[in-house]
């Protein structure tokens, strides 16, 4: 029989299993081959229990894991009750637990040595391509899965007795463009999922699975008591905010606004999400997977607690995050299409929660992350002149969007508010390499800043165009309108904009969501969303104003009339 | 004056500075605390504690030093205290927010309490200049000269010290940079000046223009550090010759390093796995692959051999990772941890315990110390547990308080966690442990080696107390404490050789491989390196050119070093050869590779290393116990509380099997072996520790 463990048992066992974890990210990302792995890091490791629960993930991005890993688990028992040792499973399915089609996700099953499931390993990445449609992996005018054009891989079997199944092989390199990039992926993400499972059979045999069955389970208690703690620190209320999507194709003209109802009970230590109240799908790209709508609650509400609660399914027993079917911030029906369920709609609810929680009382919940995916950011695809090769990839030329917490200015690159910053962003000598391209600029743009007693980020502005040879670029670009909110008197951040600069230097307004096509001398301007203050702009520090002023991010006369300070 | 002659190798740490003084009748070791604001002064204390040992005056052991070889902590310390040269950048016009936007990244997505950092050089000293090249190394935007001059104005009447010359594909053509060094120069003569082509030519601007601002920045102040530290031994009679341990594991000239202090940043830890290699080759143990581990009293360093080579990164950071600021320069990877001797242990409101990140530093320091600390800490535990022996703690010199141990553990660990004292104390240690063996999963999950076959060295003071443990859990055979281990590095500085190290960017690929490009470049670097190994002659015995090759698969962005046999390339078979070395190397570091890709280069490399000695290390003569040993009661997890023979280690047979538990102590160091492990003294004076077959369960 197992035992209680003591809180040294549990720290080192936790130790061990982000260890593996770990372990999985670091492989993935030395071997993985395209840039939006490799170069951008778009990728998460994570470990969940055999009855699906998240248990470990290191270093992954928050709207990759969250949820998701345990409803994709849960899918591939579902269709596969005979799971073996040496199986392994494709997952990218919105409709079965994936966040979105372009999130190919790796799950192996790990037994013990009597054959026993006792955990399963995923390996999820942000694929270069899909197979859609048009060249990008963010359809956000798709109006359902058909026209997206992606493979979906409800939890398909790729690997049995550690072997792959080349039917799939060959079906994935027929539709996916550049499918040695694909392949190269595909053998990193397999690769870091051996490596776990590898891991994860040594630490059983080690320590005992039983032990190991015992470990989850007190872990999953602490991480509850954890957040039963740092929800009976908030105040009571029940609270709501919106933040509204910009219009894209396929939407209503006035936009998307996305409402989240929440309601904080400190007494019981439990917080209520509600996002039922929101539109039902649209025929757009922009509708969220459950996981991805379930993870976006999470996430507003993580970050307006105890940054040390572990994130794992213990601690999600005190958060009720209310969904319903056919609803946008949802639970999608096939064939909705989900394209873009990582970012845009599912930031609106990150940022919708955590500004409602700001709104309970001072101190508490955080301002907007600026909205996504700005063109700098795009897919860009076409054919390399200097080699004849066509080529895909999504680009990271320019990112920031970071919204301000009571106690803290921005963090700078969050990219955007499901990514969190883990996001690494393009060398331009790397991504001049990689694509025919010149990036002219890439600059932060002074007084652009969500201002507040603390600042949100501000905006970055790359100017891009191809060298020899058009290009097209996709692009998903919300926060044109509806920039992002401050929160607490803070003031809201820079909109985003795109332009095209044609061959004679004028510049063209670009759509918000589009399929561009770039010749050689027209360049395309690029300009990020900032990011939310918190608190009355009046109530910062003096001395933060001079730096700001001093190192150029607030100019003298916005330092007056904004911060009321005098320079 | 003496017959004799001496050799010195010092390093600096944060606490202890530490002394290995060679010469014909062997080698000894002291330790001095290191003077913060002086460690000029460290380095003379222990030099005074040498000359005393040695019944010589100060001057007269100088007097017959022929090399004094130094790793400093210096460099990295300005940093960290924000003491460098004010400091400006030089960027490509449009691209000045370089330093600001690094390359994004993130530890903790949640945790909104870590304020953005400031870039290395402020916007408001950072300018653009009009200028452009592309990644073909055609210039699109001539250099605008004019601006130039007037930024070198604004620079002189800004009290400027040093500047960063950083443009975008300056690796390709670099005459802007070269041309702007020039009336830098000219129109702000005096101004420290780091190119950022000629520093480190490596591909993303981010890191080669971090590598130019740091380097810039430690010019003036490292100047007068190596000035000042030179002046000082020879003012006391020193003549020989001054070097200076790098980031690269290798020594250079003290005006060297001047002229490229960025090469100091990591000056004393890169030389254990030279020390670490050393030491496993001696001993014979035959391992492929040896793990260095040098534990202090705030960090635990982590480096390692693979295969006979000690693999290099260019991801070292100067503070944490995505906090601090990345080199970007290439060094020997050094992976360091918040975890030492002075960790505390805390348990959190949901009550689990945690060890670090925060350390006790060397003031209050442990509970143990008696300075007023109340936390408890890894060596609180260690006291607690009768492995330390409170009366001879650093052979003494300093006296332990146990109660003051006890107390701290039981009110801070034990109560909270309902455990007896010992289970606490042993639980600190079990989950330090743990978190230093993670700092190795990690660096050796990215350099491609397998810890369980690997030796595991326990390098530094503080080793001893739990090495044992860590080699169990990753599954080693065989921990070694060298006879040096407890100034690790100082016992690398003496045997490491002269280093230079000179790189050209080359992009080509084995698909399309430009022959006469690669084969250019190759005779430039080996001019260059033969030009060096000229200069040293004489002062050296011989030297030796390797060359190699930085690649990887196309697309890919991390790149292997891959050996050459030698650097020519006469037709397709040298390329095959070359792509086949790629596949092998990318599998051992990777456990997988691509067959049938092409290979790309990104750059070529030639290395010289100038042996500067052709013997093996004398034993050292001081690292006699006291003579007056007892068994002692310690408590073991197995055994609890029970009688543990303290052993010196002249009174072991080397080669002798003996099993544990039993505790080995030497005026630098105490070594604890619990029971089940089994132990031995080796020929050249290590303890080499087998941590038992059995598995032990983290969880009973």
């Amino acid at each position: 029989m197992t035992k209680q463990l003591d809180g040294a048992k549990l720290a080192i066992l936790a130790n061990r299993f982000e260890g593996v974890a770990r372990k999985m990210a670091n492989t993935l990302l030395r071997t993985g081959r395209s840039g939006v792995l490799n170069r951008a890091r778009d990728f998460s490791c994570c470990i969940v229990t055999a009855d699906c629960d998240l248990l470990a993930a290191a270093d992954a991005l928050p709207i990759h894991v969250l949820s998701g890993p345990d409803l994709m688990a849960r899918a591939m028992r579902e269709f596969h009750p005979d799971l073996k040792r040496g199986d392994a499973y494709l997952h990218n399915s919105p409709y079965h637990g994936c966040s979105h089609a372009a999130d190919h996700t790796i799950l192996v099953p790990v037994f013990d040595e009597a054959g026993k499931h006792r955990f399963t390993v995923l390996a999820k990445a942000h694929q270069a391509d899909i197979g859609n449609s048009v060249p990008t992996t963010y359809h956000g005018a798709a109006r359902d899965v058909y026209e997206e054009g992606a493979l979906i891989f409800p939890a398909v079997q790729v690997e049995r007795d550690f072997k792959s199944n080349d039917d799939i092989v060959r079906m994935c390199r027929l539709r996916i463009r550049i499918p040695d990039q694909w392949w190269g992926d595909y053998l990193a993400m397999m690769g870091a999922a051996r490596i776990g499972e590898r891991e994860l059979e040594a630490l059983g045999r080690d320590v005992g699975w039983d032990q190991l069955d015992a470990f989850a389970a007190q872990w999953f208690d602490y991480a509850e008591r954890r957040a039963d703690e740092a929800i009976r620190a908030l105040p009571a209320g029940r609270t709501q905010a919106t933040s509204t999507h910009d219009p894209f194709p396929g939407t209503p003209a006035h936009g998307i606004p996305i409402t989240s109802i929440v309601t904080v009970d400190p007494a019981a230590g439990r917080i209520e999400v509600d996002l039922t109240q929101n539109p039902d799908c649209l025929p757009s790209g922009l509708n969220l997977s459950e996981s991805c709508a379930r993870t976006a609650a999470l996430i507003g509400v993580f970050n307006s607690i105890d940054p040390t609660v572990p994130k794992n399914a213990g601690s999600f027993r005190r958060i009720d995050v209310k969904l319903r079917e056919n609803c946008i911030a949802g639970i999608p029906v096939h064939p909705t299409s989900c394209s873009v369920a990582t970012t845009n709609v599912a930031d609106r609810v990150a940022n919708a929660t955590q500004r409602a929680i700001a709104e309970l009382a001072d101190g508490h919940g955080m301002a907007e992350v600026g909205a996504v995916i700005p063109a700098a950011s795009g897919v860009v695809s076409g054919v390399d002149p200097r080699t004849g090769a066509g080529f895909v990839n999504q680009v990271f030329l320019g990112f920031t969007g970071g919204a301000a917490r009571a106690g803290n200015d921005a963090w700078l690159t969050t990219a955007h508010v499901g990514n969190g910053g883990m996001c690494f962003q393009d060398s331009i000598e790397l991504a001049e390499l990689y694509q025919p391209i010149l990036v002219q600029e890439r600059a932060l743009l002074p007084d652009t800043e969500g201002a507040g007693q603390w600042r949100g980020a501000h905006s970055v502005r790359v100017e891009f165009g191809p060298i020899g040879a058009p290009i097209d670029v996709g692009y998903v670009s919300d926060g044109g309108i509806n920039g992002p909110k401050g929160a607490r008197g803070g003031l809201s951040g820079n909109v985003a904009q795109q332009h095209k600069r044609k061959r004679d230097g004028t510049l063209e307004e670009l759509p918000a969501c589009a399929m561009i096509r770039v010749e050689p001398g027209e360049t395309i301007v690029s300009v990020s969303c900032g990011g939310g203050g918190y608190g009355a702009p009046t109530a910062r520090d003096r001395d933060r104003v001079r730096k700001d002023v001093e190192e150029g991010w607030v100019s003298k006369s916005r330092a007056r009339e904004i911060y009321g300070y005098d320079v | 004056m003496t017959s004799q002659r001496f050799r010195f190798a010092c390093d600096t740490g944060g606490t202890f500075t530490d002394l290995l003084v060679e010469s014909d009748q062997g080698l000894r070791m002291y330790k001095a605390h290191t003077v913060a604001g002086d460690p000029a002064k460290g380095v003379l204390d222990a030099l005074t504690k040498a000359a005393i040992d040695h019944g010589l005056e100060l001057r007269a052991l100088l007097e017959a030093g022929e090399l004094f070889v130094h790793g400093t902590t210096h460099a990295i310390n300005a940093i960290v205290m924000g003491r460098t040269a004010k400091t400006a950048l030089l960027a490509t016009q449009g691209h000045t927010d370089v330093l600001v936007l690094r390359e994004g990244g993130r530890t903790d997505p949640f945790d909104h309490t870590v304020p953005y950092p400031d870039p290395y050089v402020p916007r408001a000293l950072t300018f653009g200049v009009p200028e452009r090249i592309d990644a073909s190394g055609a210039i699109l935007t001539k250099l605008d000269e004019a601006r130039v001059v007037e930024i070198a104005k604004e620079l002189v009447a800004r009290g400027v010290e040093a500047v960063a010359i950083a443009f975008l594909w300056s690796i390709v053509n670099p005459t802007h940079e070269l041309r702007v060094a020039e009336l830098l120069h000219k129109h702000a003569p005096g101004v420290a000046i780091t190119c950022s082509h000629a520093l480190n030519p490596t591909l993303r601007e981010y890191r080669r223009t971090s590598a130019a601002a740091i380097d810039a920045s430690l010019k003036p102040l490292m100047t007068r550090y190596l000035g000042g530290i030179e002046e000082r031994l020879r003012d006391e009679g020193f003549s020989g010759r001054v070097l200076v341990l790098t980031s690269q594991g290798g020594a250079m000239a003290a005006s060297a390093l001047a002229a490229a202090p960025i090469h100091a940043i990591n000056s004393g830890p890169s030389l254990a796995p030279v020390a670490g290699r050393y030491h496993a080759a001696r001993e014979g143990d035959g391992a492929r692959n040896v793990v260095v581990a040098d534990t202090g009293g705030t960090t635990y360093d982590v480096s390692l051999v693979r295969d006979g080579f000690i693999p290099w990164t260019r991801e070292t950071w100067i503070g944490a990772p995505y906090r601090g600021h990345m080199t970007g320069f290439p060094s020997v990877d050094v992976k360091s941890v918040g975890a030492g001797g002075g960790s505390i242990a805390w348990v959190d409101s949901g009550g689990v315990l945690h060890v670090g990140p925060q350390s006790a530093g060397a003031n209050p320091g442990p509970a143990c110390y008696g300075k007023g600390g109340t936390k408890p800490t890894v060596t609180d535990a260690s006291v607690v547990l009768g492995h330390l022996d409170p009366d001879y703690f650093l052979g003494g010199s300093v006296t332990l308080d146990a109660a003051a141990a006890r107390a701290a553990i039981q009110n801070e660990v034990a109560s909270k966690l309902g455990l007896s004292i010992e289970e606490a104390a042993n639980a600190i240690l079990d989950l330090v442990t743990e978190n230093m063996v993670q700092a190795i999963v990690d660096i050796t999950v990215n350099q491609g080696v397998d810890a369980s076959d690997a030796l595991l060295i326990g390098g530094g003071g503080a080793a001893g107390l739990n090495s044992v443990a860590i080699a169990r859990r990753l599954g080693c055979a065989t921990v070694l404490f060298p006879e040096t281990g407890a100034a690790l590095s100082a016992s690398g500085a003496l045997i490491s050789d002269l280093t230079a190290e000179f790189r050209r960017p080359c992009f080509t690929a084995t698909d399309r491989f430009d022959f006469d490009e690669v084969m250019t470049s190759f005779a430039a670097l080996a001019a260059e390196a033969h030009a060096y190994e000229e200069a040293q002659k004489g002062a050296t015995l011989g030297a030796t050119i390797t060359f190699a090759v930085e690649a990887r698969y196309p697309n890919q962005v991390w790149d292997l070093e891959v050996p050459l046999e030698h650097a020519r390339f006469n037709g397709p078979a040298d390329v095959e050869t070359l792509r086949q070395a790629f596949h092998a190397a990318h599998r051992q570091v990777f456990a997988i590779d691509d067959p049938n890709s092409a290979v790309e280069l990104v750059a070529l490399v030639a290395r010289v290393r100038c042996a500067l000695r052709d013997r093996d290390l004398p034993r050292l003569g001081n690292a006699g116990g006291r003579d007056k040993l007892a068994a002692r009661k310690a408590w073991f997890q197995s055994r609890g509380w029970c009688e543990t023979p303290v052993l010196r280690i002249e009174d072991l047979v080397p080669g002798q099997n003996r099993a544990g538990p039993a505790i080995v102590e030497t005026p630098f160091t105490t070594i604890v072996i619990d029971p089940g492990a089994r132990f031995r003294a080796t020929q050249s004076g290590g303890l080499a520790v087998d941590p038992a077959p059995a598995r032990v369960s983290v969880a009973a």
